[in-house]
C-alpha cells in the first residue's frame, strides 16, 4: 500500500479515514484523552455520593433524579468509570495513540505494514465508544455489574449489560487488528541495521504487549459472545441451576457455571493489566535514559524481564479468584506464579533505578512524571503481594485495599507515564514544546492529590471496608473508625482535577502559539530515530526521505571521545 | 518511501508481510475457539449427566456430508493458490468459483440442520447442550460467511490485481487460503467433539 | 517454487484428500464402537476421535497450510499459542477435581423457607 500518494487527497481521506498511522496516532490520542476526561468526571461525581452520602450534587445534580446519585446509579457509574479508563482511555492510549504514531518512526519504517487495516482499528475503537458511551442514555442506563460483569447478576440485570458487550465486540476487534499491525509491523519493516538488539525499549514493550492482546482477549470475546447468548437467547452458559431471583427459581435451563465467565474474564483481564503498564514502562525508560544522558542500564535485563513478564502474566490469572472455593493445589499454583512475576517487574524498575545513577539529570517536566512513576509503581507493586497470597487475600479481597493498589499502579503509574509522554514527544508532534512552568505545577498538584486520594484507600481495605459500596461504608459498623477518610479522598479528588487544568491551558495554549523559523527537529537532544526527521512529519508521505540505516544502539549518550553528548542511531 | 515486503520476502525472516500478519490472526481466531472448547469442556465436566436429559440427537450424517464437503473446498481452495502460482488464471477461476460453491452447500445444510432443530423446539435455551453446540457452531458459520465475502471478493473484483500485480495477487490468495483451511481445521475438531462424542 | 515444484505439490494435495476422506468415515465409525474404557466419560471413545481429529488437523496444517516448511518466527508464533491455548483448556478441567467442596454447580435447587429468601 502506497504512503506516496502525490495527488491531493481530500479532507475526508486525509483526516477522517487517514491511512497514515501518525495522523490515527494522533486521532487515538485526542478520542482517548476526552475518554479518560469523561471517566474522570464519573468518578469525581461518585466521590461526592462518598463524602457526602444523600446530599444533592452540586453544579451536575440537575442531570440526576433527586439531584442525587441513586445506589443503582452509583453502581452505573462504577462499572462505567473502569471499563472507560481501561478499553477507551488507557490502552488506545498507550497502544493506539503512543505505539501507532512512534513504532513506525522509532524502526524507520515508512508507515505500519497494514495503513487501511490500522484505519479499521482506530474506527471500531471509536464505534465501541459511541456504544459505550450512548448507553448511558438508552433505557435502562449503563451496564451496573463492575467492569468485571460477574454472572449471575450481569445476566439478569435490566440495565445496560448487552450494549456494554456489544461495545466490548467493537473495541476487542479494534484491539486483535490493532496488536497485529504492531507486530508484523516490527518484525518486517525495521530499517536496515536495526537488530533486535538495537531495538528501543519503548518498541520491546509494544512488542509484547501486541502480544498479550493477540493471544489473551479472544477468549473474553468468547465469553462475552456466551452473555450475549445468555442475555439475548436465553441460554445458560454462566446461570447454574436453581437459581433462585427475587425469591422465585429462575425459568432457565441451567446447568450452567458462574464460574466459566470469571476464568474466561481473568485470563483475558490479567494480561490486561499487564498491557496497561508495559508501554508505561516503555516511555519512562525512553525518558529516563534520554535526561540523564546515559544510556539505559541492563538493556539485556531489562528485554528478558520484559518478554518473560508477558509470558508469566498468562499463568496468574486466578489470583483473582482465590475466594471461589479453589482447592489447594490450585491456589498453590497460582499463589507461586503470582510471586514469581513480581521478579522481572522488580527487574524493570531496578534497572531504571540503576539507570539513574551517576547520570546528569535534567529535571525537565517528562523527566519528572518519568521519576515519579517509579516509586507510585513501586508501591502499586508492594501492595500487590499481600493480595498474591491467599490467606492475606481473604480479608483483603474485594476491599478498598485492592482498588487502592491497582489504581496506584494504573494512575500515579500509567497515567503519568503518559503525561511524560505526552510532555515529550510534544514537540515531535507539533514543533513545540509545553511550557515547562505550567507543567511544573502540573506535576505537583498531581502527585500530591493523587496520593492523597489513593493512599487512605488501604487503611479503608485494612478495615475491611467494600468496594463497590454507593453509601461508602456507613452501613457497616466496622467501617465506622475509617469512613471520616472519604471526606478526604474525595477532597483530594477534585483538587486532583482542578491540577489539570494547568495541563489543558498548557496543551491549546501550546498548539496555538505561533513560532518564527523552522522548529528544532531534536529539541530534547536525543538518540532514536524519530527525533531525525523533521518535526510534525507531513502526512502520506512515508515519513523518511530515503529508507534509514541503522549504526548503532539506541542509547548511545555520553559516549567518550564523541563530540556532542549523543550519537543518533543512524550516525555512522 | 514505499511499504517493502508485500510481495518480496524479508530475507532475515523469509516472509512477506501479510503471511506473518495472517498466522497472527489466525493465532488469535486458536485462543477465540479455544475459549469456546474451554467452556465447553467446563460444562461437560461440571454436569451430572451428559448429554443432558431430553436435549435433541444431532444429525450426523448431514454433518459427516457437510464434513466431506469443506475438506473438498480446502482442496480446491489450495488448487486455486497452485494454479496461480503455475500462472494459470483460467484455473485459478475455477477453483476458487468451485470453492464458493462447496462454501454454499455447507451453509444450504447448516440451515436445514438448524431449521429442523428450532422447529421442534429445541432452541439454545433448551439445554446447555444445546446452548454450546449452536453457539459453536454459530461462530464457525460467520467465520465461512467471512472466508466467502473475502473469497468471493478475491475471485471477482479483487482478481483485477492479477494484471498489475500477481506476485502480489498470488501471496493474498495464499492469504485467503490459509484462513480457509484454519475454518476447514476448525470443523475437524468441532464436527467430533459436538457430534460423535 | 518451480512448476514442477508445484506439481509434485499437486499430486500430494490430492492423497491428503483422500486420506482425509477416509479419516472422516474412520471416526464416524469408532464413535458406535463401544471402547469400554471408562464407559460413564466416554473416555475412550474421546481419547479415539481427538486423535484421529488431531491427524486430520495435522495433514491439513501441514500439507495444505505448508507448516511443514515455514519460517521459524511462524512456528514460535504457533507454539506459544499452544502453550496458552492449552492452559486455557486445561485450568476449567483441572480445576474441578481441586474444589473445597463437591461441586462447583448447585444441581438441585435450595430449599427455599418462609417467605423470604
Amino acid at each position: 500500500m502506497s504512503s506516496q500518494d502525490h495527488h491531493e487527497e481530500s479532507f475526508i481521506s486525509k483526516y477522517i479515514f487517514s491511512q497514515d498511522h501518525k495522523w490515527i496516532g494522533i486521532q487515538y490520542g485526542i478520542t482517548s484523552l476526552l475518554f479518560l476526561l469523561f471517566g474522570f468526571a464519573l468518578m469525581m461525581v461518585m466521590r461526592w455520593q462518598l463524602a457526602y452520602p444523600d446530599t444533592v450534587i452540586p453544579l451536575v445534580g440537575w442531570m440526576f433524579e433527586d439531584g442525587m446519585l441513586s445506589p443503582d446509579m452509583y453502581n452505573s457509574f462504577g462499572a462505567m468509570h473502569g471499563t472507560i479508563m481501561i478499553f477507551l482511555g488507557v490502552v488506545p492510549m498507550v497502544v493506539g495513540a503512543f505505539g501507532n504514531y512512534l513504532v513506525p518512526l522509532q524502526i524507520g519504517a515508512p508507515d505500519m505494514a497494514f495503513p487501511k487495516l490500522n484505519m479499521a482499528s482506530y474506527w471500531a475503537y471509536f464505534i465501541g465508544g459511541v456504544v459505550m458511551f450512548a448507553s448511558f442514555f438508552m433505557e435502562g442506563g449503563a451496564a451496573a455489574s463492575g467492569w468485571t460483569m460477574y454472572p449471575p447478576l450481569s445476566v439478569i440485570a435490566e440495565n445496560g449489560e448487552t450494549v456494554w458487550l456489544v461495545g466490548m465486540i467493537f473495541l476487542i476487534t479494534s484491539s486483535l487488528l490493532g496488536s497485529m499491525n504492531i507486530i508484523v509491523t516490527i518484525v518486517q519493516l525495521r530499517a536496515e541495521g536495526l537488530t533486535w538488539g538495537r531495538l528501543p525499549f519503548f518498541v520491546w514493550a509494544q512488542f509484547v504487549t501486541s502480544f498479550l492482546l493477540v493471544l489473551a482477549f479472544p477468549p473474553l470475546e468468547a465469553a462475552g459472545i456466551l452473555q450475549l447468548m445468555d442475555r439475548l437467547v436465553g441460554t445458560s452458559f454462566f446461570l447454574p441451576s436453581g437459581l433462585v431471583v427475587g425469591g422465585e427459581v429462575l425459568n432457565v435451563s441451567g446447568g450452567g457455571s458462574p464460574l466459566l465467565w470469571q476464568h474466561l474474564f481473568w485470563f483475558l483481564a490479567h494480561p490486561e493489566v499487564y498491557v496497561l503498564v508495559l508501554p508505561a514502562m516503555g516511555v519512562v525508560a525512553e525518558i529516563i535514559a534520554n535526561n540523564t544522558r546515559k544510556p539505559l542500564w541492563g538493556y539485556n535485563s531489562l528485554v528478558f524481564a520484559v518478554v518473560w513478564l508477558g509470558f508469566m502474566s498468562f499463568i496468574v490469572w486466578a489470583h483473582h479468584m482465590f475466594l471461589t472455593g479453589m482447592g489447594q493445589g490450585m491456589s498453590v499454583f497460582f499463589q507461586t506464579t503470582t510471586m514469581i512475576i513480581s521478579i522481572p517487574s522488580v527487574i524493570i524498575l531496578s534497572a531504571l533505578f540503576i539507570t539513574l545513577w551517576g547520570g546528569k539529570i535534567r529535571f525537565n517536566t517528562p523527566m519528572l512524571f518519568a521519576l515519579a512513576f517509579l516509586p507510585m509503581f513501586g508501591i502499586g507493586g508492594l501492595t500487590g503481594l499481600p493480595l498474591g497470597l491467599a490467606p492475606t487475600d481473604i480479608h483483603l479481597h474485594d476491599t478498598y485495599y485492592v482498588i487502592g493498589h491497582f489504581h496506584y499502579v494504573v494512575a500515579p503509574g500509567t497515567i503519568f507515564a503518559i503525561f511524560a509522554g505526552i510532555y515529550f514527544w510534544f514537540p515531535k508532534i507539533t514543533g513545540k514544546k509545553l511550557n515547562e512552568g505550567l507543567g511544573k505545577i502540573h506535576f505537583f498538584f498531581s502527585l500530591i492529590f493523587i496520593n492523597g486520594v489513593f493512599m487512605p484507600m488501604f487503611i479503608q481495605g485494612l478495615a475491611g471496608v467494600s468496594r463497590r459500596l454507593a453509601d461508602g461504608g456507613v452501613s457497616y459498623a466496622h467501617a465506622a473508625g475509617v469512613l471520616q477518610w472519604n471526606e478526604f479522598m474525595s477532597m483530594s479528588a477534585w483538587l486532583l482535577g482542578l491540577a489539570q487544568i494547568p495541563f489543558i491551558i498548557n496543551f491549546f495554549m501550546t498548539i496555538f502559539k505561533k513560532v518564527d523559523g523552522v522548529a528544532d527537529p531534536n529539541p530534547w537532544q536525543s538518540t532514536t530515530m524519530e527525533w531525525t526527521n523533521t518535526t510534525s512529519p507531513p502526512l502520506g508521505h512515508g515519513n523518511f526521505e530515503t529508507a534509514p540505516v541503522v549504526h548503532r544502539g539506541p542509547y548511545e549518550y555520553s559516549i567518550e571521545g564523541a563530540s556532542e553528548d549523543f550519537i543518533p542511531q543512524t550516525q555512522k | 518511501m514505499q511499504i517493502p515486503y508485500n510481495e518480496e520476502l524479508r530475507p532475515d525472516t523469509g516472509l512477506y508481510n501479510a503471511k506473518l500478519g495472517i498466522w497472527i490472526f489466525l493465532a488469535s481466531e486458536i485462543m477465540l475457539f479455544g475459549g469456546l472448547f474451554s467452556a465447553y469442556i467446563m460444562l461437560r465436566v461440571g454436569a451430572p449427566v451428559w448429554p443432558p436429559l431430553g436435549t435433541a440427537q444431532l444429525n450426523i450424517p448431514m454433518a459427516t456430508f457437510n464434513t466431506v464437503v469443506l475438506i473438498t473446498s480446502s482442496v480446491t481452495m489450495v488448487m486455486a493458490w497452485a494454479s496461480l502460482k503455475m500462472n494459470n488464471f483460467g484455473k485459478f477461476k475455477m477453483y476458487m468459483g468451485l470453492t464458493l460453491l462447496f462454501s454454499a452447500m455447507f451453509l444450504v445444510v447448516k440451515y436445514f440442520e438448524y431449521s429442523a432443530k428450532l422447529s421442534h423446539g429445541f432452541t439454545p435455551a433448551h439445554d446447555t447442550f444445546l446452548a454450546i453446540y449452536y453457539t459453536m457452531t454459530g461462530l464457525h458459520v460467520i467465520h465461512i460467511i467471512g472466508g466467502m465475502i473475502v473469497n468471493g471478493y478475491l475471485w471477482m473484483p479483487g482478481s483485477k490485481m492479477w494484471e498489475s500485480n500477481p506476485v502480489r495477487f498470488t501471496n493474498r490468495i495464499e492469504v485467503a487460503g490459509l484462513y480457509w483451511h484454519f475454518v476447514d481445521l476448525v470443523w475437524i475438531f468441532l464436527f467430533p467433539s459436538l457430534y460423535l462424542l | 517454487m518451480s512448476h514442477d515444484d508445484i506439481q509434485h505439490h499437486v499430486k500430494t494435495y490430492i492423497k491428503v484428500f483422500m486420506a482425509l476422506m477416509f479419516f472422516t468415515l474412520l471416526t464416524v465409525y469408532a464413535s458406535y464402537v463401544d471402547f469400554d474404557l471408562a464407559p460413564e466419560l466416554k473416555a475412550g471413545a474421546i481419547f479415539v476421535g481427538l486423535f484421529i481429529a488431531t491427524v486430520k488437523g495435522t495433514l491439513v496444517a501441514t500439507q495444505f497450510m505448508h507448516l511443514n516448511n515455514e519460517k521459524k518466527i511462524i512456528y514460535w508464533v504457533l507454539g506459544l499459542t499452544i502453550v496458552f491455548f492449552t492452559v486455557c483448556l486445561s485450568i476449567p478441567v483441572l480445576w474441578d477435581s481441586n474444589l473445597v467442596g463437591d461441586t462447583n454447580f448447585e444441581q438441585s435447587p435450595p430449599k427455599i423457607e418462609g417467605g423470604h429468601h
